[in-house]
């Protein structure tokens, strides 16, 4: 992971690479993320943080990844890959409600009430908690007072323009330029960053 | 000013010594059977102290900020600003004798939006001397975070991110620590916030010359060793139920309630309110204690008595 920072501040510009890279870590995103890119105006009140995401998983129906069937009136379902495990369990929570939901043992739920039809057809979709993960990160990083934002957001790039007051046109297409240049695959990896270093010497090594 | 680091076993002793000697116990603080009690002795008697501490098998520390409360104060209380790095610097100062109480402004995020009210500027004049702690751009702190520490009456020591030359209103500036999402505990950060705990000795020790210079009726020490006696304050469940000022003393027992018998206390044949100014604190349930130096007491005692009718007394 590469975090690439144009700013007017040299100094801020290098403690916000360590901040993010401290913030990612904290979150356990470092694997989630690709890389990014920010621009630290603090004169003009601007900052804008541009992130890709590597891909998440791709969505699932519910029978793809656990077995459902129906036990006296009531959907019975034993999951099969463990690690779909908790994102299960939330969406039942949220169409049925926690009381008619039973964690019966680690891979085991009993839906009470609930046809198994109204089940397996359920989509659960990784890539949205991936998105709520990496938001919650930009706005650990960004300034506290930078209160007015604007978002975009393509498949795995997101890309967050924050400043105190008006939202300049300036400031928009500042951000959509960046976030179109992330979306086209700007080379985040041969350019100067914190994490990437080993990378790049890993690749080196290979080419040798 | 000296910690005494150590057991429980025996420390009446070291309390009689130094009552013996004509120090004073500022603090006490007991964990179990272990204790920190921070005392104030004449230098002389310096090496009496040292033998009984090693006689109780303790550790005696210089605590050169002991006797001191200070505010340290970050724009707000969100997570941007805490726990690091404000309650780094915060318990930093504390290794070093110092009450600090951490502090975090209603609206002082963001940069032209930025305010600190007259009444966050009342309570931190209420504290020895106040760190700000600011963030990682130089514009930003330059042009706008300024206004936050103008126009506060005690010294200000303010710590930044960015290296900037000098800021007007701050006795001293400690650049090189901004913003932290992580415990200061490398190396170079230790070193950053002993940088600032000697700043703020500079700062305390200016305070002190300027208050030599018209010198206090009596010292805070004495005030507390009589104040110590009260029931209130002895009932009070409230850690540090006196904190020492460098004019004066906080009791944290509520004025309402207090106010009668601290103007009562008898101090070298005079009431503690003809030598103090005794009022409310605006820490909650607490009452300030500021002590007259000997000039406002001479000059309070030169003017006439005014009684009704125009007769003085005979």
């Amino acid at each position: 992971m590469n975090i690439l920072v144009e700013g007017s501040e040299e100094y801020g510009n290098d403690v916000y690479v360590e901040l993010f890279e401290r913030i990612l870590i904290d979150l356990g995103l470092t694997n989630k993320v690709e890389g990014a890119k920010l621009l630290v105006y603090p004169e003009k009140h601007l900052f804008i943080v541009s992130v890709r995401m590597r891909q998440a998983r791709t969505a699932v129906k519910v029978k793809e990844i656990a077995d459902v069937s129906e036990r006296e009136g009531n959907a019975y379902l034993v999951i099969r890959n463990e690690s779909y495990a908790p994102p299960l369990l939330s969406i039942l929570w949220k169409q049925f409600g926690r009381e008619r939901i039973e964690q019966l043992s680690r891979l085991e739920i009993m839906a009470h009430g609930v046809p198994p039809t109204k089940i397996e057809d359920l989509t659960l979709s990784p890539g949205e908690e991936l998105k709520k993960e990496v938001l919650d990160a930009i706005w650990r990083l960004l300034p506290e007072g930078f209160k007015v934002r604007h978002t975009l957001f393509t498949e795995n790039v997101m890309t967050i323009t924050s400043t105190e007051h008006d939202m300049h046109d300036e400031f928009v297409q500042m951000g959509r330029k960046l976030h179109e240049e992330m979306v086209n695959g700007l080379d985040l990896e041969s350019r100067k960053g914190g994490m990437g270093e080993d990378d790049e010497e890993e690749e080196a090594e290979g080419d040798v | 000013m000296l910690m005494f680091d150590g057991g429980v076993y025996r420390i009446n002793e070291l309390y009689e010594l130094v009552e013996d000697i004509g120090g004073f116990i500022i603090q006490k603080t007991q964990l179990q059977v272990m204790i920190t009690v921070t005392i104030a002795i004449p230098a002389e008697d310096r090496a009496i102290i040292e033998n009984k501490t090693r006689e109780l098998g303790g550790k005696l520390v210089e605590v050169p900020l002991a006797g001191t409360e200070i505010a340290v104060v970050g724009p707000t209380l969100g997570r941007h600003h805490m726990p690091h790095p404000i309650c780094d610097i915060a318990e930093h100062l504390r290794r070093y004798g110092a009450i600090t109480v951490v502090m975090g402004l209603a609206r002082g995020k963001g940069r032209q939006t930025a305010q600190i009210s007259a009444d966050e500027k009342a309570f931190i004049e209420e504290f020895d001397a106040a760190v700000f702690v600011l963030g990682n751009f130089a514009d930003c702190i330059v042009k706008d975070k300024i206004r936050l520490f103008e126009k506060i009456e005690v010294p200000v020591a303010v710590v930044c991110g960015p290296e900037i030359a000098g800021l007007p209103n701050c006795e001293a500036m400690v650049c090189g620590i901004g913003r932290k999402v992580e415990r200061m505990r490398r190396a170079e950060e230790i070193a950053k916030l002993e940088e600032t705990a000697v700043a703020v000795q500079q700062v305390m020790q200016g305070r002190k010359q300027e208050i030599d210079e018209d010198p206090l009726f009596v010292h805070p020490a004495e005030v507390k060793q009589r104040i110590d006696n009260l029931e209130l304050v002895q009932q009070s469940l409230r850690p540090s139920p006196i904190v020492l000022h460098l004019d004066g003393l906080r009791v944290k027992v509520p004025y309402a309630e207090v106010k009668e018998q601290l103007c009562g206390i008898d101090i070298y044949g005079r009431r503690l309110c003809d030598i103090t100014t005794i009022s409310p604190s605006r820490l909650g349930g607490s009452t300030m204690v500021r002590i007259l130096t000997k000039a406002q007491v001479a000059s309070k005692d030169s003017r006439p008595v005014k009684v009704i009718g125009g007769q003085t007394p005979a």
